[in-house]
């Protein structure tokens, strides 16, 4: 039985491990490259990547800290806004409900397209580029991350267990009392399925728009700075920081829910 | 009874829409008092609408600001669905081959997952000097934007077919193609479509997004055209709201699609309606 569980991890972890080992081989003895039909240039080696990452990572930091900022400016107040809006829909059930069949329809509309107007917006806000930049992307990050939480806040509130609502009636508990032990608890393993699909949406969105913002920082305009330039293994550094962030965001958010969430599991 | 219960639902819509446009509205008028080049931040609605169906050709060619876009339009997203159905192709093969086989599903599953923290829009200008053609470079972005979502949605599906229902077909004797044209695929379809639902949006951004990386012909290209000022305004507006309708359309298409060929969802909806 204790083998079998071993070899069951060995599988489970080493098989992937075992697949990225020959990718980075491919990738490091160029077979990739011929592969793909291109060069070193375009291409660079992880090694190569690596290094450039270690070498001028001081430099970089300015870079990624706005890129942070907005991402997570934006996953915050998305969340916030989406939660509300979630809540609105709770309580309003007949006009909120048709809300949040209208809000779902907001995430179809495309990054590119919202983030140029965004920028028209903001333009007057303030005399300073850094400021009246950040505030459009962190806007734009905002809206791309509203949409799930709404949804799954709605879900959260109302997809209570069968006659627990019953149950408080009986209590003669007030609606306000009845929102805040049950259906705001029950609304919590639903915010972490909304963050679950938000986390990674809201560095996307952080990188698209910078492309477009006018302040050239970030780690998404310099991905898109030094391929025009043709700075390819300093693009890919960036890539690799980008991914890097994204992943990192991630685990850390898996992390607080199997805290948050323990209890919960317990039970 | 059923009639007005739909309707009034769509009337609740119709309403919220209204709504936003009146709000669309003043604020327009309020920036048409205030600013300087109103049209740069905030054009009434009747302008950018009459604008998209004026005449009036806008460049050297002859075009009016309608072909104009949808000649773009046609460009972007016809490569855009090549994608999507190519990431759709793969990411449902992906899925049947990690259902078939526990070492495949082993390999790919948490690579899946990572793909999915990646910011692949974020690659799009290293995608596009890879494959060096704006074309493939959509078709690129947009298979591989398509290809995990159809991909983990669908996984999904096939394993949520519960252990009872596995151990019925067995005493029937299915063999595994039945096993799965019978159960699995149709049981599997509304996580499928789950899966091209968020994808299909993601696809047309894609598109778009690595027109405005490069020159040449499509609604990105316009779009940052139009913005940079060599053509008129109104074309960044049109594209704006263009792309937000075939956005929003393109997520609605795959409910339609879904309802005409999943037979669960028919039989659904009309319990549904037995309800009302």
């Amino acid at each position: 039985m204790k083998s079998k569980a071993i070899r069951n991890v060995l599988t489970t972890v080493g098989l992937p491990v075992l697949f990225g080992v020959i990718i980075f081989t491919l990738w490091q003895t160029k077979v990739l490259h011929a592969l793909f039909g291109t060069d070193e240039i375009i291409l660079p080696l992880p090694t190569r990547i690596g290094s450039i990452i270690s070498d001028n990572f001081t430099s970089m930091l300015p870079q990624i800290t706005s890129t942070l900022i907005v991402a997570l400016g934006g996953l915050v107040l998305g969340s916030i806004l989406g939660y509300f809006i979630g809540v609105a829909g709770a309580v309003f059930k007949k006009w909120g409900m048709a809300g949040l069949t209208i809000v779902p329809a907001s995430n179809a509309i495309p990054l590119v397209a919202l983030a140029p107007v965004i920028n028209n917006w903001t333009r007057n806000l303030s005399g300073v580029v850094d400021i009246r930049s950040t505030v459009a992307k962190i806007i734009t990050v905002t809206i791309f991350c509203t949409a799930s939480m709404s949804v799954n806040a709605y879900r959260g509130l109302t997809e209570v267990k069968p006659f627990s609502e019953d149950l408080f009636a009986s209590y003669g508990s007030s609606k306000l009392r009845m929102f805040f032990k049950l259906r705001l608890p029950n609304s919590l393993p639903y915010v972490f399925t909304a963050l679950r699909v938000s986390v990674p949406s809201c560095v996307i969105g952080a990188v698209v728009s910078e492309y477009f913002a006018e302040q050239v920082i970030g780690v998404g305009r310099q991905i898109r700075e030094n391929i025009v330039k043709g700075q390819f293994p300093t693009a890919w550094a960036y890539i690799a920081i980008a991914c890097a962030m994204g992943i990192l965001m991630y685990v850390i958010l898996l992390i607080v829910e199997s805290i948050v969430l323990k209890n919960r599991r317990a039970r | 009874m059923l009639n007005k219960i739909k309707s009034s639902k769509g009337i609740v819509t119709a309403v919220w829409v209204l709504g936003l446009m009146v709000i669309w509205e003043i604020c327009a008028f309020i920036v048409g008092a205030t600013q300087r080049t109103p049209i740069n931040v905030l054009p009434h609605l009747y302008q950018i609408f009459g604008s998209f169906f004026d005449p009036k050709p806008i460049t050297g060619s002859g075009d009016t600001i309608a072909t104009l876009v949808f000649s773009s339009a046609a460009e972007t997203l016809s490569r855009a669905l090549i994608g999507f159905v190519i990431g759709m192709l793969l990411g449902y093969a992906l899925a049947l081959f990690m259902n078939l086989s526990h070492i495949v599903e082993k390999i790919a599953f948490p690579y899946l997952m990572i793909i999915q923290m990646i910011p692949i829009l974020g690659m799009a200008p290293i995608v596009l000097s890879i494959t060096g053609d704006i074309s493939s470079a959509r078709i690129v972005i947009a298979a591989i934007l398509t290809f995990y979502p159809v991909s983990t949605n669908t996984l999904a599906g096939f394993k949520s077919v519960g252990r009872e229902r596995h151990e019925l077909m067995k005493s029937y004797g299915a063999n595994k193609f039945q096993l799965y044209i019978k159960m699995l695929i149709p049981s599997a379809m509304s996580y499928f479509f789950t899966g091209l639902k968020i994808s299909a949006p993601m696809a047309i951004t894609a598109s778009i997004l690595v027109d405005t990386l490069q020159g040449g012909n499509g609604l990105g290209c316009m779009l940052s055209q139009s913005l940079k000022g060599s053509m008129t305004r109104f074309v960044f507006w049109d594209i704006v709201i263009f792309s937000a309708v075939i956005g929003v359309l393109s997520f609605y298409l795959m409910g339609v699609i879904e309802r005409a060929i999943s037979p669960s969802k028919r039989k659904a909806k009309k319990l549904n309606n037995g309800k009302d």
